[in-house]
């Protein structure tokens, strides 16, 4: 799972509503995926990203040079880009766990997938 | 793209004419996309084919993805009168194909020399350092294909050699029918050779013949396939070879015509390179993506993903895009993830493990969904298919696309034809707007002439019916497809306004 994905992800939990949002990011295997770099794909991507969830997951996995926000023209500052590129994109999580805010539920990221399914029947299937 | 004749890209000169064969209600599609891709003219289809004129090369021809295969155009016409008429009669207008009209065959074969030649021109110069000892690409593709190439002619051999072997004998008896080894094997290892020479007695050809309609109780595709044989070799001299001819040739008669091909691949289009594992047709898990409008920076999730077809087709055509597959099945996951390391789109495309009915995604944060609802014994119909559509509804945003893959009892069902007992709302006037062709049924049509009142009573009432189960989305268009056994709809939805405010 990538970090764009995480900023996407939002617990499903009953009754928790908006309130499981941003999901806790705990890592314990991470890998770094060289991806092709694709300025025009990142600058669509800048206004969906929600900031603040981006730094709680970035910080929980301790990474660095991670921007604390969107700057002034960043559709043409290619350094900017690359750094949301190596975050969004780039970062792996491949084993961890992510956390509802709201009740803690807890669902486990494995192989990189991570496993929102809420009844357990449906987890043994 | 239209090429000048004979300029430095061109392909076939003046176009050269084609027709593919599709499965049925992908006729459309296809139509598009020749257009599209080929900026090709003359376009036409009938059930299962679309005929086009083309200046394209094989690179070009080669992705065109709602075709299953792809053949030059030998000859179209109306079909033999069959109705009591004597086979005898038959066999002499089957050889008056070939025998009234030799040019139209040798201008094919001419066309189709070119096509080769053009790409085998064009490999040498990419290849020219890399592989010295790589000869040329007829090779190179039969081996790179040729497990599922072998797949695929195996239904079609057991046919054909039956028909190849009774030409055979029927050669020998004449005793003008000699195999020569050496040469033989020259011949199958380089078509681009075969393509270079002008002498057409060395080409090695095989009939694959398909019979339907009121042709087929009079004539086995095996008796036909003998005839044109035959008539071919008498007239051009060609030689018949079952296992690795240079030339196929391929005839459909039917009620509604006939048709002479030559297959320019020798893998359908259909089969791609680059799925290993296919979940659903390729063909149609493509349509549905051209259908969604996919735009660069879009986020496309398909809920139901499977082995992830939909979505490597999708990635495929458009890159620059956040594509999410969800199942809740770990086996279909783990497929999917091995079919998008195979592809390399291991970077687009993202994997979570979920139900359809609870996603764990904000309200109206993904721009399009496409997805094949799954039916049969696996899953109940009902009121799954209500909530799948709710949850769908809820996570799409405003003017976002839903495309679904729906079996006609789905369809059924979203039309509303059981749905009145569900809590109906006060919003069945929205629906009303754009909804267009699904609320122009006869009974509201009829109900126009009538007085203002009984229109508004009818035509809510319909909408009403619907209501629960599609909310805020608007059908917008709708094909009905076949998957082999079964039909099955391309259902596309518009959301058209935010339910929650």
């Amino acid at each position: 799972m990538r970090l764009l994905t995480h900023n996407l992800l939002s617990s499903h939990v009953r009754g928790v509503g908006p309130r499981g949002f941003p999901l806790r990011l705990q890592a314990t295997e991470v890998r770094i995926n060289p991806v092709e770099f694709n300025p025009d794909f990142i600058v669509r991507m800048i206004p969906k990203v929600e900031w603040a969830a981006l730094l709680e997951a970035a910080d929980n996995l301790h990474l660095i040079e991670v921007p604390k926000e969107p700057i002034q023209g960043y559709e043409h500052n290619e350094e900017f880009l690359r750094k949301m590129h190596h975050v969004l994109l780039e970062v792996e999580v491949l084993e961890g766990t992510l956390q509802c805010p709201e009740s803690g539920r807890v669902f486990p990221i494995s192989r990189g997938i991570p496993n929102m399914l809420l009844s357990d029947e449906e987890t043994e299937t | 793209m239209a090429v000048v004749p004979g300029g430095p890209r061109s392909g076939p000169p003046a176009g050269a004419q084609f027709f593919c064969t599709a499965g049925r209600g992908l006729e459309p599609f296809l139509m598009r996309e020749v257009r599209e891709r080929l900026a090709a003219t003359q376009v036409e289809y009938i059930s299962g084919k679309v005929f086009f004129t083309a200046c394209s090369d094989l690179n070009m021809l080669k992705q065109l993805k709602s075709a299953e295969r792809l053949f030059l155009l030998i000859k179209k016409q109306l079909p033999f009168p069959v109705s009591s008429v004597s086979k005898g009669k038959i066999f002499n207008e089957l050889q008056r194909l070939i025998n009234d009209d030799p040019e139209s065959w040798l201008n094919a074969i001419s066309i189709w020399k070119n096509l080769l030649e053009l790409d085998a021109k064009k490999e040498k110069l990419s290849h020219k350092n890399a592989n010295p000892l790589k000869r040329k690409v007829g090779e190179d593709d039969t081996a790179a294909k040729k497990l599922k190439t072998e797949q695929i002619q195996e239904i079609q051999e057991t046919k054909e050699c039956q028909l190849e072997k009774q030409i055979e004998e029927k050669l020998l008896e004449q005793g003008n029918f000699i195999t020569e080894e050496g040469k033989f094997q020259e011949l199958q290892n380089d078509v681009t050779e075969a393509a270079d020479t002008r002498n057409q007695t060395d080409l090695t050809f095989r009939v694959s013949c398909r019979c339907s309609g009121a042709i087929a109780k009079t004539l086995t595709a095996q008796e036909v396939g003998r005839v044109i044989g035959i008539a071919l070799m008498k007239q051009f001299g060609w030689k018949a070879n079952l296992r690795n001819p240079n030339l196929e040739i391929f005839i459909h008669l039917s009620d509604i015509y006939s048709v002479l091909g030559i297959p320019v691949f020798r893998v359908p289009l259909a089969c791609r390179a680059y799925i290993k594992t296919a979940g659903m047709r390729s063909t149609i898990a493509w349509a549905m993506a051209s259908l969604a409008e996919i735009k660069a920076g879009a986020v496309v999730l398909d809920p139901m993903c499977g082995l992830g077809t939909i979505l490597l087709e999708a990635a495929k055509e458009w890159p620059d895009v956040y594509y999410v597959g969800a199942d809740v099945s770990d086996s279909q996951l783990s497929g999917a993830y091995d079919n998008l390391r195979a592809a390399g789109l291991k970077d687009k495309i993202e994997l979570l493990r979920v139900s359809v009915i609870e996603l764990p995604l904000p309200s109206e944060s993904v721009d399009i969904i496409i997805s094949d609802i799954p039916f049969g014994k696996k899953f109940k119909l009902g009121k799954d298919i209500k909530r799948t559509l709710q949850e769908m509804e809820r996570v799409l945003r405003v003017g976002g696309t839903i495309v679904l893959l729906l079996s006609e009892d789905h369809h059924r069902h979203l039309k509303g034809g059981e749905a009145s007992s569900g809590p109906l709302n006060s919003q069945g006037g929205h629906t009303q707007e754009p909804g267009g062709e699904e609320c122009l049924t006869p009974a509201g049509k009829a109900a126009v002439s009538e007085p203002v009142s009984s229109l508004f009573v009818a035509g809510n009432q319909e909408c009403l019916d619907r209501m629960p189960l599609l909310g805020s989305l608007v059908p917008v268009d709708c094909y009905r497809v076949s998957l082999g056994k079964t039909d099955a709809l391309i259902s596309k939805y518009k959301k058209s306004y935010s339910p929650g405010r």
